[in-house]
């Protein structure tokens, strides 16, 4: 019985060189010319984890990515860690596109792939770090969904997970076809070898537009997004320190009720 | 601003095992802000196995009305149904506004809920505000990006406008016991196939020792400390907060702390929510391990030490006798 | 001109400095101290298939290519400098052996190269006879089928880890012959620990070797008899000065990051350090002298990779070796002078760097030999 895996990616900034990106003061738009880009890290653990159970079930695993052509080099190295085909989603009216759009994109390119049994993706990208993906592209595919920090198969179909809250997990059950976001937690994945980053090198990756994926130009790109961008500015980060006052039980009652409001996340 | 009777501000009200999350207290009191600007009425919504108790402290905290799911299938988060519940209530009610408690449930929960019914979806906003934009009232958020170094601001075309907001951003209202709201009980309409993903049970664990940089409060002691029983007193102070102890330097050279836990340049960087610093001067070796923190909080004696040039908060003073203030405080709000 | 390299160049580069942040630089001060050499993290990076990258795939190589080589150095070495003068080391003999060696001696060694089964190491310099290769005193005498083998080396880096070590000796009046010997043939012993500022940390064992009648098979010798330097002269410009020079680069880059990050960190007088107009210049002259670096030594890979023999691109391996080798030198120094106190503590270890960027100086050749060489390809015959 073989399972049939897409694990979908997002190329993102290097965030150890998040403190490089800057703003273009008359455009307001985000300038990232010369900032490394790499495959955003918990993308990474879902592709882990999707190699791991082909290993288990076998079967094919196809990677995903709706970006720009500069794209390409994350789904290149996805082919190198070991995904058996890879499909870059592209089109100039992607541009702009929110999370409800790009679950919708998404979505279209998995109906075009045709059958399979499992999503994977990563929970959170670290830059716009919305988490909706996985939830949404569910729903639009019909199907269930859950966040993973833990796997745990029963047989082809079925399957528990533990979901992370806070201070645990929730212990949920369910069946295939899912949509499983992972947490970083899950695994530690795999570094591609030298001899498959040299095997993957004349790969063929496909390219589908909206034309290929057969969605509504309208439905995407900034027009068709629910939420919009209406400004953005660069938030200078300098600590000014305020000194509390008062006795010592006095200083720790406010440093208490302080912290609450800066959301420091205290008990 | 006097426009036409507006949709509701709806708050959905997450509880755990019989017991509300306070950030849907939170996001009561920034929902009740909300309706005065936009003229509406704050509605929360519950969704549980057992009702009691909670109706009246969500109207305590400024709900004008409570809509109530009660199904014994419901008690644990099934997202499926759940999604399926709020779904049909947002077509039946046509809310303006819904927000949602940044909780690892709650960020799980409002896409789903968005995807459903076509709606935009703002996560994680550091701010919400009314303003009047063509015409409209949009509710306007601002997320960070890029890990902080920029700020967007956003708005939803569509209604309901939704958005997460993380738990600690916003003050709860005193509770009110004398407030009044009215209870709408609804059905829960949930089939067989609103269970495809089942919550079994939910497992609660005190954290094991978490490394230092996994935690999200993390409590570091200097030289200042003075002895190992001084640091006996940062490790109830950890305690009391749920955090992970880390320290300079010259405290693992005196084996105060073990090597792991040592934090700068030559130790571990973190980044968590809260740092607290105590009796360290703030050497650059060391304060470069814990920049991206998101609040500094410094404790130290000496009132030009440049740990201050760093830090959001800061106390000058004997750090133990401080210490000691801040965890029976701390034990104090707990009960 | 395209610049730009090819995407599976990135990625590689990309996999070396997870590889490195992962693995090496956690345990940068285990490395440090002395003791066990640490077979681990030199097994790691043969399972990520680091080693052989020059070496053809049917014999278990990547065939990656210099230039990719050159980057996998040079990301290691930002991280810990000896663990790409280690990778620039393992890649001598598969090397030497791909491109000069026999059926027989492919078959028998390349693939447990490229698996990390067998560690090696080229061993050349002896007390008379470093920078003049001619002036070895190691001799070979062929007694049947075997050659017998009297001398001593010394500098010979991992010499007492290496389970294969190409060797050179003398088989007549100006007759060089080189040979592949294997640790466990009989009359070979690694010697004592040179004391080198690099050796007192685990990673950098650097030994005498002696070989007191040592027996070689005949078959272990690389190409014919008398014919030996050409092959080590190859290996040596190919892969050890172009190997120095990425991880002299690697190094370079390294620190320059480190500094860096203190400057804008460091706040003096109520401004932080890299506002001062001084340093400033400092640090844009290190950004700039690294950018040459670069240049030369991307430059350099890619020439190797057309097919040019090292023997045709002389002035460039010798180049890009002694820029990138004083370059470090003078990052380092300069970073220090801008750490101030902490220049030299363990708190910020720039001083780590130095020891192992001092050894890579003299190590595929000194500095003025280099000057040389420049000197012959460019100036070459005089008039007067």
């Amino acid at each position: 019985m073989t399972l049939n895996i897409v694990v979908c990616i997002k190329q993102v900034p290097d965030p150890k060189h998040f403190s490089e990106i800057t703003m273009d003061p008359v455009k307001h738009t985000i300038r990232r010319e010369g900032i490394p880009s790499v495959i955003n890290p918990c993308d990474r653990h879902a592709l882990e984890e999707g190699l791991r159970i082909r290993e288990k079930f076998t079967g094919k695993l196809v990677v995903i990515s709706m970006g720009p052509t500069q794209a390409l080099e994350a789904l290149q190295e996805a082919l190198a860690i070991g995904a058996d085909e890879a499909i870059l989603l592209c089109d100039k009216a992607f541009a702009g596109s929110d999370t409800l759009v790009t679950s919708y994109v998404l979505g279209a390119a998995i109906g075009k792939i045709g059958a399979f049994d499992l999503v994977l993706c990563g929970n959170e990208t670290v830059d716009g770090g919305t988490g909706h993906v996985g939830a949404q592209l569910a729903e639009l595919l019909g199907i269930p969904h859950v966040q993973a920090s833990n796997i745990k198969f029963i047989d082809e179909r079925s399957l528990t997970v533990k979901m992370p809250i806070e201070h645990g997990y929730l212990d949920i059950s369910l069946k295939l076809p899912a949509v499983i976001s992972v947490t970083e937690q899950i695994n530690r994945y795999r570094l591609p070898t030298v001899w498959a980053i040299v095997e993957v090198a004349g790969r063929e990756i496909k390219i589908w537009d909206c034309e290929d994926l057969e969605v509504d130009t309208s439905k995407v790109g900034s027009d068709g997004s629910p939420t919009e961008v209406t400004g953005i500015f660069e938030h200078k980060f300098k600590r000014r320190v305020e000194f509390l006052r008062g006795s010592p039980e006095e200083m720790a009652k406010q440093a208490v009720v302080k912290l609450r409001q800066l959301g420091g996340d205290m008990k | 601003m006097t426009a036409a009777k507006s949709g509701e501000v709806w708050v959905w009200a997450e509880q755990r095992k019989g017991r509300l999350m306070t950030v849907s207290l939170e996001l009561l009191g920034k929902g009740s802000e909300l309706c005065k600007s936009i003229g509406s009425e704050l509605a929360a919504v519950l969704i549980t196995d057992k009702a009691e108790g909670l109706v009246k402290d969500l109207i305590a905290h400024g709900a004008n009305r409570v809509y109530v799911i009660e199904d014994v299938r419901l008690g644990l988060y099934q997202s499926d149904a759940y999604t399926t519940v709020m779904g049909k209530l947002i077509e039946a009610r046509k809310p303006e506004i819904l927000l949602i408690g940044g909780t690892s449930i709650g960020r799980d929960f409002a896409p789903r809920i968005a995807a459903r019914v076509h709606t935009g979806l703002v996560a994680n906003c550091v701010d919400l505000h009314i303003e009047e934009i063509n015409g409209k009232s949009q509710l306007v958020l601002v997320v960070p990006g890029f890990g902080g170094k920029m700020m967007v601001s956003m708005i939803c075309k569509t209604r309901p406008q939704m958005a997460t907001v993380k738990p600690g951003l916003l003050t709860a209202h005193q509770a009110n016991p004398n407030a009044k709201g009215d209870i709408v009980k609804v059905e829960a309409e949930i089939k067989d196939d609103d269970l495809r993903a089942r919550t079994i049970e939910i497992l609660e664990e005190r954290s094991a020792e978490r490394p230092v940089e996994e935690a999200d409060i993390v409590v570091a002691g200097g030289w200042g400390m003075r002895s190992a029983g001084g640091f006996k007193l940062i490790q109830d102070l950890a305690n009391a907060l749920g955090a992970a102890i880390g320290g300079t330097r010259p405290a693992v050279d005196e084996g105060w702390i073990p090597k792991e836990c040592m934090i700068g340049h030559s130790g571990k960087t973190v980044s968590p929510k809260l740092f607290i610093s105590l009796g360290a001067s703030g050497a650059v070796h060391y304060t470069t391990g814990f920049t991206k923190s998101k609040v500094v909080f410094s404790i130290d004696k000496n009132p030009s030490a440049p740990i201050f040039d760093v830090s959001d908060i800061g106390i000058v003073g004997d750090v133990c006798e401080i210490i000691s203030c801040l965890v029976k405080e701390l034990t104090v709000v707990e009960n | 001109m395209d610049f730009s390299f090819k995407r599976e160049q990135e990625i590689l580069r990309r996999t070396v400095r997870e590889f490195a942040e992962n693995e090496i630089a956690p345990r940068v001060d285990y490395f440090d101290e002395p003791g066990e050499f640490p077979f681990e993290t030199a097994k790691k990076m043969a399972d990520l298939g680091l080693i052989g990258m020059t070496v053809p795939k049917e014999y278990g190589g990547s065939a990656m290519g210099h230039l990719a080589r050159m980057i996998a150095t040079e990301e290691l070495a930002r991280v810990y400098t000896a663990w790409g003068s280690h990778h620039r080391g393992f890649e001598i003999i598969p090397y030497l052996i791909s491109t000069y060696g026999s059926d027989q001696q492919k078959e028998k060694y390349l693939r447990k190269l490229c698996k990390g089964e067998l560690f090696s190491q080229l061993a050349i310099t002896e007390q008379i006879g470093g920078s003049d290769p001619l002036g070895i005193q190691t001799t070979a005498k062929l007694e049947r089928d075997e050659y017998v083998i009297n001398g001593r080396k010394v500098f010979a880096t991992r010499g007492e880890i290496s389970d294969l070590i190409g060797v050179t000796a003398k088989t007549g009046e100006k007759s060089i012959s080189t040979f592949l010997m294997e640790k466990g043939f009989p009359g070979f012993k690694a010697g004592r620990r040179e004391r080198l500022i690099s050796t007192m940390s685990r990673t950098m064992p650097i030994n005498e070797l002696i070989f007191d009648n040592c027996r070689v098979p005949r078959e272990n010798m690389v190409g014919v008899e008398g014919k030996g330097l050409g092959p080590v002269l190859g290996a040596v410009g190919a892969i050890g000065r172009t190997g120095g020079a990425a991880l002299c680069l690697g190094t370079s880059i390294g620190a320059f990051e480190d500094v860096l990050k203190y400057a804008k960190e460091r706040v003096v007088a109520g401004r932080a350090l890299s506002s001062i107009e001084s340093i400033r210049f400092r640090l844009g002259d290190m950004a700039m002298r690294i950018d040459i670096g670069k240049l030369l030594n991307y430059k350099t890979g890619w020439l190797l990779d057309q097919r040019k023999h090292p023997r045709e691109i002389t002035k460039e391996t010798a180049s890009c070796k002694l820029y990138n080798s004083e370059l470090a030198v003078d990052v380092i120094l300069k970073a220090i002078e801008i750490f101030g106190g902490y220049g030299t503590s363990a708190d910020f270890p720039i001083i780590r760097r130095m020891k192992s960027a001092l050894d890579a100086i003299a190590a595929a050749g000194s500095n003025n030999i280099m000057r040389l060489m420049i000197a012959n390809a460019t100036v070459g015959e005089s008039v007067a």
